[in-house]
């Protein structure tokens, strides 16, 4: 019955308009004095059509209406002073079901509101159809997103507004008039503040409807100056998000924790998810016999085997989104724990190829200080001969540098003098030139997107370096009207040469040549082998310390990674809105690691060799199905799912020591082999949903629930419970909607609630045996397969997260704030203790013990100066992270979690203290206070004591960019403050003689000097514990884009840029260490025998044809 | 509102019900490893052969028999003597993860690779009759291990040590050692008297291949042995139990227990003592010698193990590793290196300005016999046990004649030498001549038999008991080295100190047991039987 009324009245009214459009256009005066007119109303229930009368009577506006049109009927009260009738006016009309235009004149035309079908097509500048983009009416949720070819169809009203959002892109407003075709073109955004965001499962939102922190960052910031680890250029960049780089040269493992510490001993490491398929990265390999990477004790002496994010190619990357709280990560439950960083990579959009090109140079810093007084030797004396100068050669305990002839290892006589430098004489300049060329091609229905990137990196340590091919090939197809598909395939190839061995001294040449004593040049420890092939020692007293040049140059540790992943997404939206999602990923690889220890090494002569074959497979798959209920001004969007997961691991180990020929490297040339082989699976299956409530633009609400089942915590035998159930609620408020004084243009409260959990790796619930690989005379060696005590009531360990936040955007846009308050709790935790041996294990597996992370993030971005030709705009990010550990199991007040090479510090959780406390021996006091010393003055042994956090508390970036024209000019600065670093360095430093204080009492010790200073190190371990605050100037920019008119027009654009990283540490605490060392990602605040810091600088061409 | 709400959660818990019920019944069978064994399919013997080859050291390129054994028992009892600079033991320097490493870490060491797996073998066969003889002969096994553990360190975790997975006691207390000494006398005897010669046969044993009646005489020696050990704190008690054995200990060479090493296994299965002595980690081939004191003692005295145990130019260049063949077994030729010397500039360390220093190939080195990759590793032998036998004669009058004892002993230790390679045979007429020119002197018997235990246990290359029976009975006197920043002030160390790693991975234990040890928890603090 009311659609008919409507029909009838739309002719007339637009009769009406027409005409009087036309008037407006001919007289065509400019006269803006109505807009500044007032009128003061206080009316109760009375008829709309009154009301207009009234305010024709205080001001000059005229009202045009039909006056049958029953909305003119509707009571209305409004109460107002001495305000702007167009203020007025939009109180008047709110959900009146009539629209109206004002002229210039004051002529107000009112109309009845009519429903239309909306259609357009959205691209970016350059025509490029943009698949995926959000369209919402404002004031709704009624939403819908454009298709494969861009294009949309939603049902508006006239007079409403429709917003058009893509991620990277600034949203646009759009005022629906009538039926017909609109085209929106969105302009890129390149700052951090995207209007649309991606969340879980890869849904993308509009950020003002999240009730938590999610930062996006766009691709284009990771590729101009890149790094190889993808994850490393975020550094500095994220509030909340600690990034650090580990010391294990090209190809290594970066370390990424979000808001602290997750976990006491599981990994910190968030879940990656790309483009909706999870992604495990962890560390694997031989010598990794710790599942969490290498811990820097003596059997850890391995290279860093790098993690699976590190292979993921910059250049294919859309845009990061950092899932920081558990609110935001909630819906994947128990892989959420440690955050989640969604990886958008790019689709194929519009016709074009793009070319980017990134050549840099490599070159370590050398943050040594050693001293520079006494020379190599021992007691205090100089080498007198060949055999004593090589037995001691290691060690800088000599006579005072004169600069007289010496006899060294090598038997040569050389001056007895400093030999500063030998860093930047050992490692060379490296290189990475990285080169990707991406064919776009749109088509009706589709499009596609094929990138192939070439790195191939020269590292700084010698005969070092690595390779990698990425080929990506994405395809959108839109087969039938409402179905996508997107499918996905991945290829990455890599292969890295030598990934140097990192920590103790065997094998490893940044240790070797870090210790080198003062008076001997790395130079002369080239050859590095004989003429029958065999090590040359420079210190044949630990023939554990392996000639650098030896190490670098004979020595392999290469590895090889074939690796693909392959998705699929199929998407189908019914005409009313229901949509129906699958997706099915696999993520597999090929890991071939070579390990020789080559014939003629000191410290085995007769070589060895593992060759080790990993094969990887981990496939995801989900559902989603879920749909949109409007309800007046109010939205209701259920969504249910279900997920798999199943991963496999295979490896094999071919193990062969004493090569028959000397120096051929396969395993079928070792005359002893043995076999080692392990296999792996683990399962997990979820059902998840989520209710999403909106009111208009004004406040949202979205609860959700997620269950997991795992296979890893079946036990046989024993009936425990398998799943875990994940709730989370947030709400988002648009305050400025209510609130809005002249200088604030958007505010928005925002506040959630969630849990989510950390799962186990499998096998962890049995005692098991299994036999060694070798046999003795035949008889086969069985021993117990644990290394942890295995633990047969396993849950996983949850965290609830509360996290309260603001946005606001002041003075026109030009201020943007984002703070957030967080506090998240985790119990349960899956904790690896480290028992003593004497339990008969190295660990346990317990399931206890609870922490506590509280913080603050907070971004304020700032366009300082705007003008036509020059803009600067300046952000600083910062947070704060408080770590707490709560309890830990039952009866224990702390636990172990990793020891330094040196044996006198260690890395702790002790109850009421942030997680991995530095611990390192004080001095022993007497009663009296003094210091005990022993026979030999040297200090006595005190308590093991804790010396702070490993962990940083603060965390800054700073960045600044400045626009003049064509020309751009970037820089970044980060600082870290408030953890604590033991530095092996420095231990060494003092055993072998090099550490600046030990030159103070060297003349009155006299012979017993190394033994003075040795019993210090090891008994006062507690000088070596370093704070690890810094601020470096992290990356410069300065960038030119060349008028594509310059080209005919053939070349869309070419910009090329300079680029710097790591360039000066502003700041630092550290004395020989760049503070940012590490052996590796899980186990912070342990060093030594690392790849120095590098820094790195060079240039780069993107061209887009 | 809520009528969305509702069908959401109602479907969400449907779907979820659904999953439990039909997909989770698997998981128990992808939960269990497939390359691995559990409770119901092991056999425990295989758990026993790797607990006997761990005890001879670690898999992990001999870790702890290089630093316990060689680098400080050796040189301290004057048996080795090196100038190699790490070498810390041969100059009483501490090197703390030297003296650790027979306790060890998560990964090598007694406790990791013995303790570990001998607590299971006894506790996967407790109370199970058709691992009855394995059991015992595991008991044994264990108290032979943890006999050697105590005696380096003192107070050491026992009763709780190695049940982690079984008693869930995380961090094992330290035990006082005169408990854990009263515990293992009462195992050894135990565990001896339930052998039973029809029982099952114990596959695993690498030693006797299940040859219950060695077993039991093994048992016997070694609560001999370790009685013996008593005599400074409770002589009573040692007394009691030697009369318990007498006569049932082991009867000849053929009884003595000893691992046949494998070359295929590289690392995990080659000799411990032959890996190091042979130059595999360094150059201890070349740098490491019999003592001076040692081959004094052999030359004084015209022993017949002389030409066997020690030869000279078996390397002849520092560079080279592959041994001289035309090395010298002339006794004459015979010389030791004096203890306490380097390669340093300092002419009163400086082994070259020694006046015994001609060549480094001029010093006397280890049989290359001796030393196979595939050589014995001796653990208890009839020698040590009749010498044991002579001394309790000797103090209490019991089991026998002590001159019978020392004669049998001495001769035992003398033709022994044939288990390690046929080439170094003696024969009983030569052994026999020795005692004839070195008859038993009852007047000064004990410094008799334990000199020779001393030489017998230096042949053995099990230094680790050299040194626990001359801290029990003083001989022989050995003249110590003072060499500049020892730890001791010139003393013999007497006890290996607590690794410092216990103070982070089970302090509280650790610091008691710290606190305790008489003299400090240094290398010249003392155990409790060595008062």
């Amino acid at each position: 019955m009311r659609n008919g009324y409507i029909v009838h009245f739309r002719f007339i009214i637009r009769m009406k308009l027409a005409l009087i459009m036309t008037t407006c256009a001919v007289m065509n005066v400019s006269a803006n004095v109505f807009s500044q007119q007032k009128v003061s109303l206080d009316v109760q229930k009375t008829k709309l059509s009154k009301v207009l009368k009234m305010i024709e009577e205080q001001s000059d506006y005229y009202f045009v209406y039909n006056s049958t049109n029953e909305n003119l009927n509707k009571e209305v009260s409004v109460n107002v002073n001495n305000t702007k009738v167009l203020d007025v006016l939009t109180k008047l009309f709110n959900k009146s079901g009539l629209i109206y235009s004002v002229s210039k004149e004051g002529l107000v035309v009112v109309s009845q509101q009519q429903q239309v079908a909306v259609a357009g097509v959205v691209t970016d500048d350059k025509g490029s159809p943009l698949a995926g983009a959000s369209v919402r009416v404002k004031g709704t949720a009624v939403g819908r997103a454009t298709d494969i070819n861009g294009r949309f169809i939603i049902d508006a009203a006239t007079g409403n507004t429709l917003i058009i959002s893509f991620a990277g892109y600034t949203s646009q407003e759009v005022a629906v008039t009538k039926d017909g075709d609109l085209k929106i073109v969105l302009l890129e955004d390149n700052r951090m503040l995207n209007e649309v965001v991606v969340t879980a499962l890869g849904v993308k939102k509009e950020k003002r409807s999240l009730g938590y922190s999610v930062t996006q960052v766009a691709g284009e910031s990771l590729t101009t100056a890149r790094e190889n680890n993808v994850m490393n250029s975020l550094a500095g960049k994220v509030a909340g998000l600690d990034i650090s780089s580990t010391s294990g040269g090209a190809g290594a493992a970066s370390n990424v924790t979000i808001r602290g510490v997750s976990s006491l001993n599981q990994t910190n490491q968030p879940l990656y998810v790309i483009n909706g398929i999870p992604m495990e990265s962890k560390p694997v390999g031989i010598g990794n016999a710790n599942s969490k990477g290498n811990s820097g004790s003596q059997w850890d002496n391995a290279p860093d085997l790098g993690d699976a994010i590190s292979n993921i190619n910059p250049d294919d990357i859309e845009s990061i989104s950092v899932l920081k709280g558990a609110a935001a990560s909630a819906l994947y439950g128990s892989r959420a724990k440690a955050g989640v960083i969604l990886i958008t990579t790019k689709s194929g959009k519009g016709n074009s190829i793009d070319f980017n090109s990134n050549l840099v140079a490599e070159q370590i810093i050398d943050n040594t200080n050693w001293q520079t007084v006494y020379g190599q030797g021992a007691n205090g004396e100089k080498p007198t001969t060949q055999a004593g100068a090589a037995q001691v050669g290691g060690s800088s305990w000599g006579a005072k540098l004169d600069g007289t002839p010496v006899v060294q290892f090598d038997g040569a006589s050389r001056p007895y003098s400093l030999q500063k430098g030998n860093l930047d004489r050992f490692y060379r300049t490296g290189s990475t030139w990285t080169n990707t060329l991406a064919l776009n091609k749109s088509f009706d229905g589709g499009s596609i997107r094929l990138s192939g990137t070439d790195v191939n990196n020269r590292s700084v340590v010698p005969n070092s370096g690595l390779k990698r091919q990425s080929f990506n090939l994405v395809g959108l197809f839109e087969p039938l009207k409402g179905l996508t598909i997107d499918a996905r395939y991945n290829m990455i190839l890599e292969q890295v040469k030598n990934r140097p061995m990192v920590s103790d001294g065997a094998g490893n040449a940044n240790y070797n040549v870090m210790f080198l004593p003062t008076s001997i040049n790395v130079n002369d420890l080239k050859p590095w082998k004989d003429s029958n092939g065999k090590e040359i020692l420079y210190n044949s007293g630990n023939v554990y310390a392996t000639n650098p040049w030896f190490a670098a140059n004979e020595f392999i540790n290469n590895t090889n990674r074939d690796r693909s992943i392959a998705s699929v997404t199929a998407k189908y939206t019914m005409d009313n809105g229901l949509f129906v999602q699958g997706r099915a990923g696999r993520d597999a690889y090929t890991d071939h690691y070579k390990n020789v220890v080559p014939s003629g090494t000191g410290y085995y002569e007769n070589g060895k060799i593992a060759e080790q074959e990993t094969k990887f497979a981990d496939i995801n798959a989900d559902v989603l199905v879920g749909k949109s209920f409007t309800l007046g001004d109010y939205t209701l969007t259920p969504n249910l799912g279900a997920s798999y997961r199943n991963t496999k691991i295979r490896q094999t180990t071919n193990l062969g020591t004493d090569f028959a020929i000397f120096g051929v490297y396969n395993i079928l040339n070792a005359k002893n082999k043995s076999v080692a082989y392990l296999e792996s699976e683990s399962e997990t299956q979820s059902t998840y949903g989520t209710l999403e409530f909106a009111y208009k633009d004004v406040a949202y609400l979205t609860g959700s629930l997620r269950s997991d089942w795992f296979s890893t915590l079946a036990t046989p035998g024993v009936d425990n419970k398998l799943n875990s159930v994940y709730p989370a609620i947030s709400g988002s408020f648009i305050f400025s909607e209510y609130l809005k004084p002249s200088w604030l243009s958007f505010g928005k409260l925002r506040a959630g609630f969630a849990q989510v959990g950390q799962a186990t790796d499998p096998y962890q619930t049995l005692l098991t045996y299994n036999f060694r690989s070798e046999v003795l005379n035949g008889q086969p060696l069985g021993v117990i397969n644990n290394v942890n005590i295995p633990n047969s009531s396993l849950k996983a360990s949850t965290a609830t997260e509360l996290e309260i936040g603001t946005e606001l955007r002041l003075f026109n846009d030009r201020v943007n704030l984002d703070l957030t308050w967080y506090d998240k709790k985790s119990k349960d935790e899956i904790s690896f203790i480290t028992t003593p041996s004497a339990s008969g294990y190295a660990g346990a597996v317990l399931n206890a013990g609870k922490m506590q992370n509280r913080g603050f993030e907070a971004l304020i971005s700032a366009t300082v100066v705007k003008t036509e030709d020059f803009k600067w705009v300046s952000s600083l990010n910062g947070s704060y992270n408080d770590n707490k550990v709560i309890s830990l199991a039952e009866g224990m007040d702390e636990q172990t979690v990793a020891t330094s090479r040196s044996g006198v510090g260690y890395l702790m959780n002790k109850v009421g203290m942030p997680a991995f406390q530095i611990m390192a021996f004080d001095y022993k006091y007497d009663s009296n206070g003094e210091i005990v010393k022993l026979a030999d003055g040297s200090p006595d042994r005190g308590e093991l004591k804790s010396y702070g956090s490993a962990m940083n508390k603060w965390f800054a970036g700073w960045n600044n960019e400045f626009n003049y024209k064509r020309f751009n000019f970037s820089f970044l600065i980060d600082g870290k403050w408030g953890g604590k670093l033991f530095s092996g360095t420095d231990y060494y430093g003092y055993i072998f003689g090099l550490h600046q204080e030990t030159v103070a009492d060297r003349e009155s010790l006299g012979r017993t000097a190394s033994t003075y200073y040795t019993n210090t190190a090891n008994n006062v371990s507690k000088i070596f514990v370093n704070s690890a605050d810094f601020i470096k100037l992290r990356q410069v920019v300065m960038g030119y884009s060349f008028p594509s008119n310059l080209f005919n027009n053939k070349i869309k654009s070419i910009t090329v840029s300079a680029v710097a990283r790591n360039l000066w540490t502003i700041s630092k605490k550290t004395n020989n260490i760049d503070p940012e060392s590490s052996y590796n990602a899980t186990f912070p605040g342990l060093e030594l025998g690392g790849v120095p810091a590098v820094r790195t600088y060079g240039v780069n061409l993107s061209v887009k044809f | 509102m809520k009528r969305y709400i509702k069908p959401v959660f109602i479907s969400l818990i449907a779907a979820s019900l659904f999953l439990e019920s039909s997909c989770t019944k698997d998981f128990e069978k992808i939960n269990t490893d497939p390359v691995a064994y559990g409770k119901e399919n092991w056999d425990p013997n295989y758990t026993l052969s790797s607990a006997q080859l761990f005890y001879t050291g670690s898999f992990d390129f001999a870790y702890d028999t290089w630093r316990g054994n060689l680098i400080y028992s050796s040189t301290m009892m004057q048996g080795l003597s090196t100038v190699v600079s790490y070498w810390a033991g041969d100059k009483y320097m501490l090197n703390e993860s030297y003296t650790a490493a027979y306790w060890g870490t998560g990964t090598v060491g007694a406790y990791i690779e013995q303790v570990r797996n001998i607590v299971d073998v006894v506790e996967f066969t407790k109370d199970k009759p058709k691992y009855a003889n394995l059991y015992n002969v595991a008991r044994i096994w264990k108290a032979l291990i943890f006999a050697r553990l105590t005696d380096l360190y003192g107070d050491v975790p026992y009763s709780e040590a190695g049940l982690g997975f079984y008693t869930k006691v995380y961090k094992p207390k330290y035990d006082k050692q005169q408990d854990i000494y009263n515990d293992l006398l009462k195992e050894l005897e135990t565990a001896t008297a339930a052998l039973k010669d029809d029982g099952d046969k114990v596959t695993g044993d690498v030693i006797y291949k299940g040859d219950i009646a060695k077993w039991r005489k093994f048992g016997n020696s070694l609560l001999l042995r370790t009685a013996m050990r008593l005599v400074k704190v409770d002589e009573a008690k040692a007394k009691e139990y030697v009369q318990k054995v007498a006569g049932k200990t082991m009867d000849s060479n053929a009884d003595n227990a000893f691992i046949l090493h494998d070359e295929s296994g590289s690392r995990v299965t080659q000799n411990r003592n032959s890996q190091v002595l042979l130059g595999d980690g360094g150059q201890e081939n070349y740098y490491v010698k019999w003592s001076k004191t040692f081959i004094d003692y052999l030359k004084s005295n015209n022993d017949p193990r002389l030409q066997k145990v020690a030869v000279t130019k078996l390397y002849l260049s520092e560079k080279d590793k592959d041994q001289n063949s035309g090395f010298v077994t002339d006794p004459t030729k015979q010389k030791g290196m004096p203890n306490g010397k380097d390669l340093g500039s300092n002419a009163q360390y400086n082994i070259s300005s020694d006046p015994s220093y001609t060549t480094f190939a001029d010093y006397s080195s280890p049989n290359p016999n001796m030393i196979k990759r595939t050589g014995a590793t001796f653990i208890l032998t009839y020698g040590e046990s009749e010498l044991l036998l002579a001394e309790a004669s000797q103090r209490w009058g019991i089991g026998g004649s002590a001159g019978d004892h020392y004669k049998k002993g001495v001769k035992a230790s003398i033709t022994y030498l044939n288990q390690y390679d046929g080439s170094l045979a003696i024969s009983d007429a030569d052994a026999e001549t020795y005692l004839a020119a070195n008859p038993f002197n009852a007047a000064d018997a004990l410094k008799q038999i334990n000199t020779q235990y001393w030489a017998h246990t230096i042949t053995m290359m099990d230094f680790y008991e050299t040194w626990s029976n001359w801290r029990r009975s003083g001989y022989p006197a050995l003249t110590p080295v003072n060499y500049p920043g020892n730890a001791t002030s010139g003393t013999i160390p007497r006890r290996f100190p607590y690794p410092s790693t216990e103070a982070a991975i089970n302090g509280e234990n650790y610091r008691a047991a710290s606190a305790a040890v008489p003299g400090g928890d240094k290398l010249s603090g003392r155990v409790w039987w060595d008062k």
